[in-house]
């Protein structure tokens, strides 16, 4: 039986053959399917290379943000850790009452390089109002009178004074509009009628003629009844990690700063997140022009077509108070000059040249953010709080009091890849000794302890002065003369308690390693050498740490990411599901499709049958058929699959048009990545349904008889 | 004397049709020795294909027995009786049942390729010597849909004979053709069967294709009536 060998290869061939001629002569029926086929591969390819990109996006950001590799916090906390916020809020973790027993215990484990300790809370921060902010400016003044007597001329302090005058004069002008609308029988009203006189008293002449006469008394006049009267500034929430800043840096290089500097190592301050500045610190006017240019940019809307965007515009022309507030005449003066050159007006009066200004359409609106960030902006305090400000952060404490700390704000942290998240964007980065504060977890011994420290601190104060004076008395921030914090401070101190001298040191302190160590932490963020080492670490790092007597919970970085990593498992299933779905069909279509050809077929298959092809043979044939059609559609489907992640690539990525998907993408664009698995797993699926969708033709072919080769007309 | 290539003993075939069982045959006995060229012959409903599909082995006896080159076709597994069709039966159809998607000469392949004893030079050697004696060595690449029946026809000869097989079945293999390529197909059938010495076993009811015949063999109700050599009847 030489030919025997051969011929099987040839039997093999002319299955080949018949089933791609069969495939060829029902060019139709094999499109459709094909066509199926195609679509799902395509799916699956395009869809895994995008999910592939969006994991590997999401766990550079995430593990480089605040994630790390695995996360420890206290066994006995009855919340799962959520470092991104839950469902419910903040989740409620039992403290690690030694953070540098764990620590210790930790870094006994092979492959741990970085251990964190970290506290994730939220809570309020009062921001002031422009009036405090023009209050203290005049406060200056006026001390520096008292101190080195009046000079015989002093323009400064005559323009702070005109610009208060001219802030009370706007306020009385918007608390008209509010007084003519409101109902003068109300008891609301009534009580807000001496409100009114005194805001009266502060745009009369005759208040700022006798202001000299008793500075002082002028002062709390304007900052205890006028001052209130301004709505704007207030409480924010804010929601920080609390950290060893230092161990923080170099966990988390996702975490830059922006603007500013870093936390000097061991000492307090705040990092605050720079989309909370966006959202929550900005000038409203400049925000909503962001938000209009982003509109246009990313989404294509136009304020033409766009009622949120025209009522953004109304309100910008509508608010300028906000801007004019911060303006003194002087600034005033040269805004005025500013714009009417920019805008080719002659219009002087500051409020209609500003409207003007922000009264954008599509076709000025270019032209106007440009001349609004250029001209208009570098007169203003863009954000209300900058860098070298403090602020002041109310937190209810475990103890049930609200603790209030002042705290300096370094700079403007922004985590790569979650710019734009509102979950994750928004975290701000404090220093650990702050946030116990505010956490209110304080061991005698640690109390006793911080005593010891504040001698010692008190030595190496004045080697820091200067490195201070630097940082927050920098020559490049005008509107805040370089004793600014410690004048607010002073304003604020008084729910935190203690003298104004014990709170210059404690900003003022290096704490060293040890003291930042020990103390309380709620988690723990662990990073390893070796990333994919994670499972198996896990049990050790929790059994160290019990050897060590801290029992904790071990997590990983996405499970810790609570809603953040669950979104990611959803976009799979939905995935996943999608192409069970195309698969479902397809598997259907393509049994549909064989079936009524396996029945057109009959006569032929029982004519093979006859000539003597056995069963096998005729199975065989169907299965080739369906497998082919699945192969070469599938590959053409991969192949469009590949092409059009490639197109993608080139043309920059698929640009992320709101802030959920420039989440999703860690960045602006995501360029998907072809992954061997995502080809090999189309592949499998196809060859998969291919051999279930044929098995019930075959089934039937393979119960053809020879028989019905025989049917003729007649018996 | 050499066994005969076809024995049926007291053959019955019964078919159920619904509720109603429907004998197709009753007691038939045949002998059909080599070299014969057999004509079956009956009205409609007569048998005529039962025989032919009994003798083919593509169905099995009620009861009785068939023996085709020596194998009871009852006794056999289907894989066995598959390769006895393969190997020992060629089959030309009423109508003409070629593989519309393979070419004439991929056709006439077909049964070599299934039987995987011949190389591939062997092949087109057999197959385009076969092709020359039906008188399509033009036409080897055609497809079946560009042939006319007669054509077809040659090709489904062709194919019978490519394996070389003892015995060939052709139920009513002119029935769709005009008489007289009808008369082309069973003259070539005829010259096959006197130069090689295949046994030829066919059905018809068309008198004229009868008188070919080297015996016929006259089924009426299911039962054998009559059986007649071309020199003249010979009642069994």
């Amino acid at each position: 039986m030489s030919g025997s060998s051969s011929s099987r290869v040839h039997q093999g061939r002319i299955l080949v053959e018949i089933a791609m001629r069969n495939l060829v002569a029902s060019r139709v029926r094999t499109t459709v399917v094909g066509g199926i086929v195609a679509l799902g591969v395509v799916v699956v390819v395009l869809g895994s290379s995008l999910l592939d990109s969006i994991d590997a996006g999401m766990t550079r950001s995430i593990q480089g943000s605040l994630g790390g590799h695995i996360q420890l916090y206290n066994a006995a906390s009855r919340d799962p850790l959520a470092l991104y916020g839950g469902t419910m809020g903040e989740s409620v973790l039992e403290p690690i009452s030694d953070f540098a027993r764990l620590k210790g215990a930790v870094l006994t484990v092979p492959g741990v390089r970085l251990v964190v300790p970290m506290g994730i809370d939220q809570a309020m921060v009062s921001m002031g109002n422009v009036f405090d902010v023009a209050l203290e400016r005049l406060r200056a003044d006026v001390r520096r009178r008292m101190a080195n007597g009046p000079p015989a001329e002093d323009p400064e302090y005559e323009a702070h004074k005109a610009h208060l005058r001219r802030m009370a004069t706007l306020l009385q002008q918007e608390l008209r509009q509010a007084r003519e609308i409101a109902d003068e029988t109300s008891g609301v009203y009534k009580d807000r009628k001496a409100d009114f006189d005194a805001l009266a008293r502060a745009v009369e002449g005759g208040f700022w003629e006798h202001f000299d006469e008793d500075p002082l008394a002028s002062l709390e006049f304007l900052e205890n009844r006028v001052a209130p009267l301004s709505m704007d500034g207030g409480f924010t929430f804010i929601r920080y990690v609390g950290t060893d800043p230092e161990a923080f840096q170099k966990a988390f290089p996702g975490a830059q700063v922006v603007e500013g500097a870093p936390i000097p190592p061991g000492q307090r301050g705040v990092l605050l997140g720079k989309l909370y500045a966006e959202e929550w610190l900005k000038l409203r006017a400049a925000r909503r022009l962001d938000k209009i240019r982003e509109a246009r940019d990313l989404h294509g809307r136009r304020i033409a077509k766009d009622e949120e965007l025209q009522r953004w515009v109304k309100e910008n022309t509508g608010q300028t108070r906000d801007i004019l507030l911060q303006l003194d005449p002087v600034r005033t003066r040269e805004a005025v000059r500013r714009l009417q050159a920019a805008l080719g007006t002659k219009e002087s009066d500051p409020a209609r040249l500003v409207s003007a200004l922000l009264d954008t359409d599509d076709r000025n609106f270019d032209a106007r953010y440009r001349i609004f960030y250029a001209e208009l902006a570098p007169l203003l305090q863009l954000y209300s709080v900058k860098v070298g400000d403090f602020i002041t952060i109310k937190a209810p404490s475990r103890s049930g009091y609200v603790s209030s700390v002042n705290v300096p704000v370094y700079g403007f942290v922004e985590f790569r890849g979650l710019e734009r998240s509102a979950l994750a964007g928004m975290m701000s980065v404090l220093d650990i000794h702050t946030w116990r504060d505010l956490y209110g977890y304080l061991t005698p011994e640690r109390a006793a302890e911080i005593a010891r420290l504040k001698e010692r601190a008190g030595a190496t104060m004045v080697a820091r002065e200067e490195a201070e004076a630097a940082l927050f008395g920098g020559g490049d921030a005008p509107p805040a003369p370089s004793s600014a914090p410690q004048v607010i401070d002073e304003n604020r101190l008084l729910a935190a308690g203690g003298g104004k001298g014990a709170r210059e040191d404690l900003f003022l302190r290096r704490y060293g390693q040890a003291e930042t160590d020990a103390g309380v932490a709620l988690n723990a963020a662990v990073i390893l050498e070796d990333p994919r080492r994670i499972e198996e670490t896990m049990p050790l790092l929790v059994e160290a740490a019990a050897k060590a007597g801290v029992r904790v919970k071990a997590v990983t970085w996405l499970e810790a990411s609570g809603i953040v990593g669950q979104s990611m498992k959803l976009l799979r299933m939905v995935l996943y599901l999608a192409v069970l779905i195309i698969f479902a069909v397809a598997l259907v279509i393509i049994n549909n499709a064989m079936v009524m050809a396996t029945l057109q077929r009959v006569k032929e298959i029982g004519t093979m049958r006859a000539i003597g092809a056995q069963r096998r043979f005729v199975l065989s044939l169907v299965l080739v058929e369906v497998v082919t059609t699945g192969l070469v559609f599938g590959g053409l489907g991969a192949a469009a699959g590949i092409a059009i992640v490639r197109v993608i690539g080139w043309t920059g990525g698929i640009a992320a048009t709101n802030d959920t998907m420039y989440f999703l993408f860690s960045g602006p664009a995501l360029i998907p990545r072809l992954g061997a698995a995502s080809l090999a797993t189309s592949v499998a699926i196809v060859f998969l349904v291919s051999i279930l969708s044929a098995l019930y033709p075959a089934l039937l072919a393979m119960r053809v008889t020879p028989l019905e080769a025989m049917q003729s007309d007649d018996g | 004397m050499p066994e005969p290539i076809v024995e049926a003993v007291d053959v019955a075939k019964v078919y159920q049709l619904g509720k109603t069982e429907v004998q197709a045959l009753r007691h038939v006995d045949l002998v059909v020795e080599r070299g014969e060229f057999l004509s079956i012959a009956g009205p409609s409903g007569s048998g005529k294909t039962t025989l032919l599909n009994l003798i083919g082995g593509v169905d099995v006896p009620t009861a009785g027995t068939v023996r085709v080159d020596g194998e009871d076709t009852s006794r056999l597994t289907e894989r066995a009786l598959t390769r006895l069709r393969l190997d020992h039966i060629g089959f030309i159809f009423q109508t003409f049942n070629l593989v519309a998607v393979l070419t004439v000469f991929q056709n006439v392949e077909f049964p070599l390729l299934l039987q995987g004893r011949m190389t591939s030079a062997e092949r087109r050697r057999r197959v385009e010597t076969l092709l020359e004696s039906v008188g399509l060595a033009g036409h080897a690449r055609h497809r079946p849909s560009e042939l006319s029946g007669g054509q077809r026809q040659r090709v489904a000869v062709a194919r019978a004979l490519v394996g070389n097989p003892p015995l060939v079945l052709a139920d009513e293999p002119t029935a769709n053709l005009d008489s007289k390529t009808g008369g082309t197909i069973i003259d070539l059938m005829r010259e096959m069967n006197r130069r090689d010495g295949t046994t030829f076993i066919f059905s018809t009811h068309d008198p004229k294709v009868m008188s070919h015949a080297s015996a016929i063999v006259r089924l009426e109700d299911g039962r054998v009536i009559g059986r007649e050599s071309a020199q003249g009847a010979e009642a069994r």
